[in-house]
């Protein structure tokens, strides 16, 4: 059985973080906003994981992933926290009517 | 039982386990937030409980710092994930000093400004955890973990005024921002792990010293990990969430951003660039990360002072000035390429004497305000030197010292981190200091100008100082650390060198 | 690929089927609509209200605190692999993170955030 090469998931997961990175500075939904830095939390535990095949005298990789996968459960967290109560002051969800706090 | 690994983490194990109980002291007391009464709130008892678990942890780590963490046995059974040395024990301190002072300030600023809920303070101390983390971090997990734990408590001190837009606002774009740069940071560390094959940073070392790596690989790394850490201590071009984030924050959450997040990512940013990137061929001014430093440097310290001069706000003011500090401060990592030691110690010694004149100048811009008549503006300040000499005082001393005017600690600070960079040859950089000093001197000598030489408008609103004990009694430590450091500042030079990482 | 080839042949024959069942049933099955047969099915009692429902805050508080707790977990999966190897240490080490959680378990709860009625 052959198996899918390295490459492969490094690619796939710097695409993710590209989606992720293009996401995050072009989108103006604070929710896509979310989404887009969870994704790139993905693509990292991807590339954590994948590489774990190639450095396999320890399991750091995998190990790693396993706590970014916790921290990034919390950062959800806060993070929805942080966007409903914006929410309830401002009642808007874009990015761009952020607009007190200027020079 | 291994009583030396205890010992050693004990700075650390005393805030946590503060931290967890001031979360059940806090849900166990019948407080309410609805409360009108000041003394109804619960910041009374938890400010106090949180200065003293913080200034606990602090002492800790002094003693440790006296026995020497390396006769303590098991001190280094934590490594490579907790490094306990005098590097670690030095910042330890630093940021349970910072976090202690901000406790004391939030006692008197919650109940005054009607937002007195009980989180404030076991978020503050598990912010301190995360810090300390941080600055004991040697391996790119923990790094991550101490980032995050630190960073989370941080979002959320800055949207604590649930109510109003401007918290709320500040608090998302920090969140926003930071935790994309952690992401990039984050990615940086995967990259250089699937380089190297090491999360820990002396592998990291090792493995780069050793060579056959793929080195694109690792330069991307590199620029991602540094790009990420400048994020948090504000370097320009990664500062826009500094000013709106410090100017929406309530005011001690905005300290302690300013001072503990950015003892911990100077802590951190050495470690990782001297012990993982530390090599030569990583290390000089031909190549590496030393220009890329320099040239954050110049451009943090030379756009923070223009724009900063410009504010109306005092508090951004302020804000602009601690991404100035953080320029000053990246002068003095970019000697440690050729001063090893010299360069550390100037850093972590600037870095004790900024913690204290800035939590010295929050609280003073505190104490000149109160409920509905608060200090934000300039003219705000007018005349306050006639109405209330003991306050303007005290906030002259700390925006001297921020200024760097002799003989306060401030002053010691930029004296050593620019005797540092003639010492290294680096006399362009050197120029720019100083030439941004006397930039700095000028907005920082404006709010004495308003303090003590201007008339509030007649009929204008203007400050009317608050009264309480806790801001006081933390303006009083922080004074008599700014009037020490002034006045001493050898002793702590020669503690900072001794905390210095090994080459 | 050649291995791809039986995976692909499974999803074209369930879609084959599915696709002539529901036509199938469509061209031949009785139709005679009442208007009782065309109101949404609620339990068999009145159907009440629109077809979108803003669910309720509580939801959003209950499903954080949900996914924080939940995600934790993940933490425990090594160790229970590992659970002989690493002995007491191990069960101390988890021990100590699972008091952390019970600790602030009982913030939560004492926070009223368990309340639904409030």
């Amino acid at each position: 059985m052959t198996s899918i090469p390295l490459e492969y998931y490094l690619i796939v997961a710097a695409a993710l973080f590209l989606v992720g990175t293009v996401g995050f500075l072009l989108r103006r939904n604070l929710l896509v906003l979310l989404m887009s830095i969870e994704l790139m939390l993905n693509s990292v535990n991807l590339t954590l994981v994948a590489y774990n095949r190639v450095h396999t005298e320890s399991h750091a990789g995998q190990i790693f992933t396993f706590f970014v996968i916790a921290i990034a459960a919390a950062e959800a967290a806060v993070g929805l926290a942080i966007v409903l109560a914006f929410f309830r002051v401002r009642k808007t969800v874009r990015s761009d009517e952020a607009d007190l706090l200027r020079n | 039982m291994k009583t030396g690994l205890y010992l050693s983490i004990s700075p650390l194990l005393v805030v946590a386990l503060g931290g967890a109980l001031l979360m059940l002291a806090e849900a166990f007391s019948h407080h309410r937030e609805e409360h009108e009464s000041r003394s109804a709130g619960p910041s009374s008892e938890l400010a106090l409980g949180t200065a003293i678990t913080l200034f606990t942890g602090a002492i800790f780590a002094a003693a440790v710092w006296f026995v020497g963490p390396e006769k303590l046995d098991g001190s280094q059974d934590l490594a490579p994930w907790l490094i306990i040395d005098r590097f670690t024990l030095f910042f330890a301190f630093t940021i349970c000093v910072g976090g202690g002072l901000a406790s004391l300030l939030a006692g008197g600023y919650l109940p005054e400004h009607r937002i007195d809920r009980g989180e404030f303070y076991p978020l503050l101390t598990f912010s301190s955890v995360g810090a300390i983390i941080l600055a004991a971090a040697g391996d790119v997990l923990t790094l991550f973990l101490g980032l995050e734990i630190m960073s989370l408590g941080v979002y959320a001190l800055t949207g604590f005024r649930r109510g109003s837009a401007r918290s709320t606002e500040a608090s998302m774009k920090y969140f926003l921002l930071g935790s994309f740069a952690a992401a990039l940071l984050l990615y940086g560390a995967a990259l250089i792990y699937g380089a190297t094959g090491h999360t820990d940073l002396a592998g990291i070392r090792a493995a780069l010293v050793a060579g056959n790596l793929n080195y694109g690989l690792v330069l991307i790394a590199v620029t991602l990990m540094i790009v990420g850490l400048a994020f948090k201590i504000s370097a320009v071009p990664f500062h826009m969430w500094t000013p709106d984030a410090y100017e929406g924050a309530p005011t001690p959450a905005t300290s302690f951003m300013a001072v503990v997040v950015k003892s911990a990512a100077f802590a951190t940013m050495l470690r990782v660039l001297l012990v993982a990137f530390g090599q030569p061929e990583l290390s000089s001014w031909g190549a590496g990360w030393p220009p890329i430093i320099a040239t954050l440097a110049v451009l943090t310290m030379t756009v923070a002072n223009l724009i900063a001069g410009r504010q109306e706000s005092v508090k951004r003011m302020l804000a602009y000035s601690s991404i100035a500090h953080a320029g000053y401060i990246l002068v003095g990592v970019t000697t440690t390429m050729r001063l090893h030691e010299d360069g550390q110690a100037s850093v972590m010694f600037y870095l004790l004497a900024y913690t204290v004149s800035t939590i010295g100048a929050f609280g003073a811009l505190i104490l000149c305000g109160s409920r509905g008549a608060e200090a934000v503006s300039y003219e705000d300040l007018s005349g306050l030197g006639k109405r209330h000499p003991a306050v303007a005082l005290v906030f002259s001393l700390f925006l001297l010292s921020l200024a760097g005017v002799p003989p306060t600690a401030g002053f010691f600070g930029k004296l050593y981190i620019v005797k540092g960079a003639i010492g290294a040859g680096l006399y362009p950089l050197s120029v720019i200091l100083l030439l941004n000093s006397v930039l700095g001197a000028y907005y920082y000598l404006r709010v004495l100008v308003f303090m003590y030489m201007r008339e509030p408008a007649p009929g204008a609103p203007f400050a009317r100082p608050m009264k309480s004990g806790y801001v006081t009694s933390a303006l009083v430590l922080a004074a008599v650390a700014v009037v020490a450091l002034g006045l001493f500042p050898t002793t702590s030079l020669e503690v900072a060198v001794r905390a210095a990482l090994a080459p | 690929m050649a291995t791809y080839v039986p995976l692909l042949l499974l999803f074209l024959v369930g879609a084959v089927i599915t696709g002539a069942l529901f036509t199938l049933s469509s061209i031949l099955g009785p139709k005679n609509p009442t208007p009782e047969k065309m109101m949404p099915y609620e339990c068999g009692s009145e159907s009440t209200g629109g077809r979108f429902v803003k669910p309720s805050v509580k939801f959003y508080l209950t499903a954080i605190l949900f996914v924080v707790f939940d995600i934790e977990v993940v933490l425990m999966y090594p160790w229970a692999i590992q659970f002989r190897t690493l002995g007491w240490g191990g069960m101390a080490t988890m021990g100590s993170f699972v008091s952390l959680l019970v600790v602030a378990l009982i913030y939560v709860w004492k926070k009223g955030a368990l309340e639904w009625e409030t």
